[in-house]
């Protein structure tokens, strides 16, 4: 089983081509990721290493982005809140925009810019010396072998991570606010216990590891699908960052709105 | 210029901070002299700088991977602002605020939202693309080639598109911004159901030409840490095939950290620690 795309003249043809081999990759990979865990032979080794990888490239990064980001959200909503005559709504905003936007999408960007582009350039460069044919024809798929134990590890590590940048970023905003504006910590606090809920946690945790999976699915296929010399591997990079920044940016749309749907929101300020 | 300019120092134990020391000094010796040389490339150049223009803004890539950078930046604007529009609503209509989305819109998009997403649409697009590029050009010793062939690669492949990043981010960020404010109204009027005049008069009242330019200021300076970033990477890339992607990998993750930090910096250097909202006279 190879991953060749088949020639294609028009630039929205290649584009049909892409989309389906994508979903294709995607069916086999989850088909895949049933078979081995029915008959027990998942490459545990080669999880874990990679989460190990994953998580010592990403978590450094998260951090030094989520303190900043919490800075801004303090700084707009302490403005704003204060001149609308609600001050004590900085703890509200804090959960909302923290908890249920900014870690899974800050989780998404880390996996699928900095481990993403180093799984694809693996995969990648494995593709064009012809290993990963090699390994096809000795037997070992290259979707049970490499794939599957990537996006298991993507999905563990995003999980864990979403929690770190959550607390990081609630922490903070709260300093920030308190510390360098002098705002009172209680009335951020009691917002911030009032309007935050279970299902807001929750979900945030679901969509990380959706982001986890689909930047992960990106990496792969686009790595496994690289050609022409180190220069292919290079552009086949790029465009998995690419597609992946735009995938989880529109799945965060869907299911922040699917989410909003099912469940209405609560509390009274 | 080889890479590995402390081959050979005794000292094992500080070799990692010494080699994160020389690293930072080789990437910001590179900057300086990216920048310096950019007159030099706009003159001599020109005709490249014309090429890097078109290429980074219609792009070559496949429709799948956006059609150039104004469809990805477009298309991650206007989803991001979505959020914003549908989140905001959400938010204030718990204090009964509701009608004031519009004046979130202006406030949020053009301060914070918009100059961050269009920059990491940026990074991801044009930024990696060059790392790729010119990483590649490096592990198959085309840029050793120039050299030999006396044109100097610095100006020529880096300064160029340096000059070429600044010229294409004004339009490209204006038109993330449109779509920024657009998808916001989409979202809050036409989703929604907000009336499309207090939503227009809340909006107005709030988005100033000031705060416009602060935005437009820091997405060219945005563009430009990115344009440096990504080419230093890509210049100094090595170690095969593999390098390369790892490289754009490290460069990404650099330059998205180094946005964030920028921008609380310059937020609060164009609108101070308590920022006001203009049009409310308080």
């Amino acid at each position: 089983m190879s991953f060749e795309a088949p020639p294609s003249r028009t630039a929205l043809g290649d584009a049909f081509t892409q989309v389906g081999m994508l979903l294709n990759f995607s069916v086999r990979t989850f088909s895949t990721l049933g078979t081995v865990l029915a008959r027990r032979r998942l490459a545990w080794r080669e999880v874990l290493e990679q989460a190990w990888f994953l998580a010592s490239v990403t978590t450094f990064p998260s951090l030094l982005v989520t303190i900043p980001l919490g800075v801004v959200v303090a700084l707009n909503v302490g403005s704003m809140a204060g001149q609308l005559g609600a001050e004590g709504y900085g703890g509200a905003v804090v959960a909302f925009v923290i908890v249920a936007q900014a870690s899974p999408l800050i989780c998404a960007l880390m996996i699928s810019g900095v481990g993403g582009s180093a799984m694809c350039a693996d995969l990648g460069a494995r593709k064009i010396r012809e290993e990963v044919d090699a390994m096809e024809v000795m037997g070992i798929p290259a979707v049970e072998r490499f794939v599957v134990p990537r996006v298991l590890a993507a999905i563990l590590v995003t999980a864990l991570l979403a929690c770190l940048v959550m607390a990081v970023g609630i922490t903070a905003s709260f300093a920030f606010q308190v510390i360098v504006l002098g705002d009172s910590p209680g009335s951020f606090l009691a917002s911030l216990t009032q309007f935050s809920r279970l299902e807001d946690f929750l979900v945030a945790e679901l969509k990380a590891v959706c982001f986890g999976i689909l930047a992960a699915l990106v990496s792969c296929f686009k790595g496994l699908t690289a050609k022409g010399g180190p220069s292919g591997v290079g552009d086949a990079v790029n465009e998995a960052v690419v597609l992946a920044f735009i995938l989880v940016f529109v799945a965060n749309t869907v299911l922040t709105e699917l989410y909003s749907a099912i469940v209405p929101a609560r509390g009274a300020y | 210029m080889a890479v590995g300019i402390l081959g050979g120092y005794p000292a094992r134990a500080a070799r990692p901070v010494v080699d994160a020391f020389a690293a930072l000094g080789l990437h910001s010796t590179f900057y300086a002299r990216v920048l310096l040389h950019v007159p030099t490339a706009m003159r001599r150049y020109w005709r490249h700088v014309i090429r890097h223009v078109s290429e980074i803004s219609f792009g070559s890539a496949s429709l799948l991977a956006g059609g150039g950078t104004i469809g990805v930046v477009f298309a991650m604007s206007a989803v991001a602002s979505t959020q914003i529009g549908l989140e905001g609503y959400r938010g204030l209509d718990l204090i009964g605020l509701s009608p004031m989305t519009g004046l979130m819109s202006a406030l949020v998009n053009t301060r914070e939202i918009a100059p961050v997403v269009a920059s990491i649409a940026l990074a991801a697009k044009v930024g990696t693309g060059f790392t790729a590029q010119l990483g590649a050009m490096r592990i198959s010793d085309e840029i050793d080639a120039l050299e030999t062939m006396a044109v100097p690669s610095l100006p020529f492949l880096v300064s160029t598109r340096m000059a070429a990043a600044f010229i294409s981010v004004i339009p490209l960020y204006l038109v993330g911004l449109f779509a920024s404010y657009a998808a916001t109204n989409l979202a809050v009027v036409n989703i929604k159901g907000q009336s499309s005049g207090t939503y227009d008069y809340y909006f107005h009242l709030v988005l100033t030409p000031t705060d416009v330019g602060y935005s437009l200021l820091k997405a060219v300076i945005f563009a430009m840490i990115i344009t440096l970033v990504h080419c230093g990477y890509g210049y100094y890339a090595g170690g095969g095939p593999e390098g390369v992607g790892k490289a754009a990998g490290r460069a990404l993750r650099t330059s998205i950290v180094a946005v964030t930090v920028l921008d609380v910096v310059l937020t609060l250097a164009f609108w101070g620690p308590r920022p006001t909202l203009p049009g409310l006279g308080t």
